[in-house]
């Protein structure tokens, strides 16, 4: 596409709305982003978390009640949804049920009042490029849900926006429909290159899509980071905890050497290179251990005893028992080893490096 | 990270900074709020100032004891609110029983009920009451050529309750028939699989599911029958009631203060239960809970039940159709009660003198149509759209007139618009306002309900497409919403064409209304021509009816069945 994309500026955002009881909500607090030019961000986070109000304070549905929104150079706090530079892609796809195909599409264009014969061009272009050539005198109600959904990218692609914002975009789509439509977004995105803020509450959406996941609880962001980095390395125990299956064990401190911290998981010592942490002997702290990185034997680290067992075809499921916790298990390609059974007396395996001590708040 | 405390004002302030960096919708929710204030609050202003103010300016309540201190007052207010408990009534539960037989019952000739429900609407307000003149009257059919009663009266309080049970009780049918209709019949089949009998359902389900929709429909009949001027000046006789003691009091006694102290009575009434129906009973439908049913019910084919209700249904709705068809049929006979021969005479009569309050009333319905259309649906999609100072207001202002007796407006307009600033008495304007803010409730009710249905977010597509507020409302609203458009418009025609009770305070040497010159003709007993003249206008409502439903069926719009 010919023009730049733009960079996104998201400054000391904050959002109250007047509540129904009187008491006011306060969707969004204080969240800081920046977003450079072509990438593909995600927020993620549960329903009610506020990624949904920042998305529509950027499209400018809504007023930030403190902060600012840049688009490129400009601050558009002011500027009402239709001088935006955005195009939004809904959860409900908002496709104008009263006109084509075509004329859905063509919208914009004919707003912005661009010649009919470039109009004609762009959005033949952009129905190909979504694979709905020669759908353009079909009604809306006409289409298939995935169908519907790639009209609605595609009347957003068109207008060639600076910004493209997706408001949980695949939520009303069956799961294998969803994967397909999550690819061709991802592709038709990567071959545009324009600036995308993409809303979901799926994880799988967010990691296979964005370059940066940025993981919202509650009104404030949680983490930054790529899907690599929130998945190994989460910030917090509600990130471990919201972005797959995660173990989070107490543990103690037996060493701060300054470079690295030794901690107790489960009466065995562990030692990660944390520098500068200011953790004392003896705090407790929580450590973060995902199913696939723990192992069972029939000898090894700590005893412990199968709770359930349970074959889901590429992996086997445990929970085994050590002393009164419980802790998940995924052993993968099942096939190759030994499945042990509930009530078996067994070994639990630690694999150190792929700990990860969840940091102190500061 | 300190807790900082947000008012709620400097909250809604910035909701409605939405609207102030939007010029064109600012502009608009200020214009149709200033409409408002002029067109609605500023004359029940004036009527509730004239009330309270003496000659000098002062406050008082002097009118209210001049007004109380006649028995003859007494007894009006005595009557209106005896009279509305008992038509609404018997108006409840006649509705209720069509609306059972309708959704219930497996009976032939159905789609009468619906006739019967729209003929009121179509026809003069006081057309049952001229008919049943014509039938039971000193001259009339049954009492004098059946009956050989002479000197029948058919005047006062009997006449009249029956004509106003059989004009209002649709309005009950169609609230309660669009309820029960909505009832999954699965809840009721659950009830009989545990155990209980048709009777016990109907008494221990349907009954308690219906309970707020039975009292919505008698008050809404209540509000209309308090406010029915045309029925009691035709047939109350002796037995007067406010809303006509009102215009008796203002235009024949000339005395206006003790006409708007009785106004205000009126109108505190009909507000009182309009905040009853509105805000007590708005949200109280456990019906719709359910949602649409999940499957059609099956029809009772019980011939005692048949008989014992169906039928009755059937006859009383053939004979409210045998009263209307007596208005054209009495218009083409000589002398009503004396010689029924064949005659042209009035519609010579009606074409010879009085042809102009024909045409008054049609142009400045279709005046008033377009502008009532659009308006309604402006309205509408700001009430349910938007967020803003006052929203609340202007959705209370603008349906309240549904509930403000037409006197009352009237006797307003006449004292608002009779002086500067706005000077509009004996001026066409003044009428073509009154039927817009008459008849625009329907229409935001319709936009309302067909807006509601529609997901926000096809119209914030455009709107981040790049259309200003105007465009989308105009490019994607008003599309989505043309069946309400269209059903606004065609009611505010008829019910412009239709109305009295407002505008026969407005009425000039200028401008004539047809309604008006018809309550005159029957005044002075001329029924040929005051039948002639309802033929004309029930004519003229069909006539463009159709056209407006042709043109609207070759755009592809479908109108579902105005509601009254």
């Amino acid at each position: 596409m010919a023009k730049e994309s733009a960079s996104v500026r998201i400054e000391h955002l904050k959002k109250v709305y007047p509540g129904i009881d009187g008491k006011p909500v306060e969707a969004v607090k204080e969240v800081d982003l920046r977003i450079e030019p072509g990438q593909f961000i995600t927020l993620l986070g549960p329903s009610g978390c506020g990624k949904t109000t920042i998305l529509r304070m950027v499209a400018g549905f809504e007023i930030p009640t403190a902060g600012d929104i840049y688009i490129g150079d400009t601050r558009v706090n002011s500027l009402t949804p239709d001088k935006r530079d955005t195009a939004m892609v809904f959860q409900s796809y908002a496709l104008f049920p009263h006109l084509n195909l075509f004329d859905n599409v063509a919208y914009g264009l004919k707003i912005k009042k661009l010649p009919k014969d470039e109009i004609k061009r762009k959005v033949d272009n952009i129905m190909a490029m979504v694979g709905l050539e020669g759908f353009g005198n079909r009604a809306p109600n006409q289409l298939s849900g995935g169908q519907q959904q790639r009209v609605a990218l595609a009347r957003a692609l068109v207008m060639e926006p600076s910004v493209l914002l997706f408001d949980e975009p695949l939520s009303n789509l069956d799961a294998k429909l969803r994967v397909y439509m999550r690819n061709e977004i991802h592709k038709i995105q990567r071959k545009v290159g324009i600036t995308s803020i993409y809303v979901t509450h799926d994880q799988s959406e967010a990691m296979s899509l964005s370059d940066k996941v940025i993981i919202m609880n509650a009104g404030h962001v949680e983490q930054i980071g790529s899907p690599l980095e929130v998945y190994l390395t989460p910030a917090t125990e509600f990130v471990a905890d919201f972005i797959g299956i995660a173990n989070i064990l107490p543990c103690r401190v037996l060493e701060n050497t300054g470079s690295s911290v030794t901690v107790d998981v489960l009466g065995i010592p562990c030692t990660k290179a944390v520098t500068g942490s200011a953790l004392q002997v003896g705090e407790e702290v929580k450590i973060v251990a995902r199913p696939e990185s723990l192992g069972l034997g029939r000898e090894g680290d700590i005893p412990c005893k199968v709770v359930s067992s349970i074959f889901m075809g590429e992996s086997q499921d445990y929970v085994v028992a050590v002393g009164d916790r419980e802790i998940k298990v995924k052993v993968y390609n099942p096939m190759i080893h030994e499945t042990y059974h509930e009530g078996e007396e067994i070994f639990l395996n630690l694999q150190k490096d792929s700990l990860h001590l969840i940091p102190k708040k500061a | 990270m300190p807790e900082k405390k947000y008012s709620m004002w400097s909250l809604k302030w910035d909701e409605f900074h939405k609207i102030l960096r939007d010029p064109i919708l600012l502009s608009t929710i200020i214009l149709v709020a200033i409409s408002l204030l002029i067109f609605i609050v500023w004359p029940l202003y004036d009527v509730l100032k004239e009330s309270f103010l003496d000659g000098k300016g002062s406050l008082t309540l002097e009118y209210y004891f001049e007004a109380l201190s006649h028995q003859e007052n007494i007894d009006v207010l005595i009557n209106t609110v005896v009279l509305g408990l008992f038509v609404s009534f018997f108006s409840t539960a006649i509705g209720f029983i069509f609306a059972y037989v309708d959704a219930y019952l497996k009976i032939p000739f159905k789609r009468l009920f619906k006739l019967i429900a729209i003929l009121p609407i179509i026809s003069p307000p006081f057309a049952l009451a001229m008919s049943f003149i014509m039938l039971f009257g000193q001259q009339g059919f049954v009492s004098k050529v059946l009956l050989g009663i002479q000197n029948s009266n058919v005047y006062g309080f009997r006449g009249l309750a029956v004509v106003q049970i059989l004009t209002f009780f649709p309005i009950a049918y169609l609230v309660l028939a669009g309820l029960l209709k909505q009832i999954d019949p699965s809840m009721e089949e659950a009830a009989r699989n545990l155990g209980a009998s048709r009777w016990q359902t109907f008494r221990t389900v349907l009954l308690p599911l219906l309970k707020p929709g039975i009292a919505n429909s008698f008050l809404l009949v209540f509000i209309q029958t308090v406010a029915d001027f045309g029925n009691p000046m035709v047939i109350g006789g002796n037995f007067n009631t406010l809303a006509a003691q009102v215009y008796l009091q203002a235009m024949g006694n000339y005395n206006l203060k003790v006409g708007t102290a009785l106004a205000t009575i009126l109108l505190s009434l009909s507000i009182l239960m309009f905040v009853l129906q509105k805000y007590w009973l708005g949200n109280k439908s456990y019906v719709t809970l359910t949602g649409k049913p999940s499957r059609i019910r099956a029809m009772i084919t019980d011939k005692a039940i048949i008989a014992a209700i169906g039928i009755p249904c059937l006859l009383i709705s053939l004979f409210i159709l045998v009263l209307y068809a007596l208005i054209p049929f009495g218009s083409f006979v000589n002398l009503w009660g004396i010689d029924y021969t064949f005659t042209l005479r009035h519609y010579e009569y009606v074409w010879n003198l009085g042809a102009k309050p024909i045409w008054d009333t049609t142009e400045l319905s279709l005046i008033s149509m377009p502008i009532t259309g659009i308006l309604g649906m402006v309205i509408a999609y700001l009430i349910v759209r938007k967020r803003f100072f006052g929203r609340g207001m202007i959705e209370f202002v603008s349906l309240l007139s549904l509930a403000i007796p037409g006197t009352v407006i009237g006797m307003g307009y006449v004292l608002a618009y009779n002086e500067p600033p706005l000077v509009l008495t004996g001026t066409g304007i003044i009428i073509v306002l009154s039927f817009v803010f008459r008849s625009m409730p329907v229409g935001i009710r319709a936009g309302v309900a067909s807006l509601q249905q529609i997901d926000p977010a096809i119209e914030e597509a455009a709107y981040d497409l790049g259309a200003s507020s105007f465009k989308v409302f105009h490019s994607v609203t008003i599309p989505l919403i043309k069946s309400a458009f269209f059903s606004g418009l065609v009611y505010s025609f008829v019910r412009s064409m239709t109305a009295v009770s407002a505008v026969i305070f407005l009425v000039s040497a200028n401008v004539n209304l047809l309604t008006v010159a018809i309550m005159s003709q029957v005044d002075v007993g001329r029924l040929g021509v005051a039948a002639a003249y309802s033929t004309v206008l029930i004519a003229i409502v069909l006539i463009v009816v159709s056209i407006l439903l042709a043109i609207l069926s070759r755009m592809g719009v479908s109108i579902k069945s105005v509601e009254g």
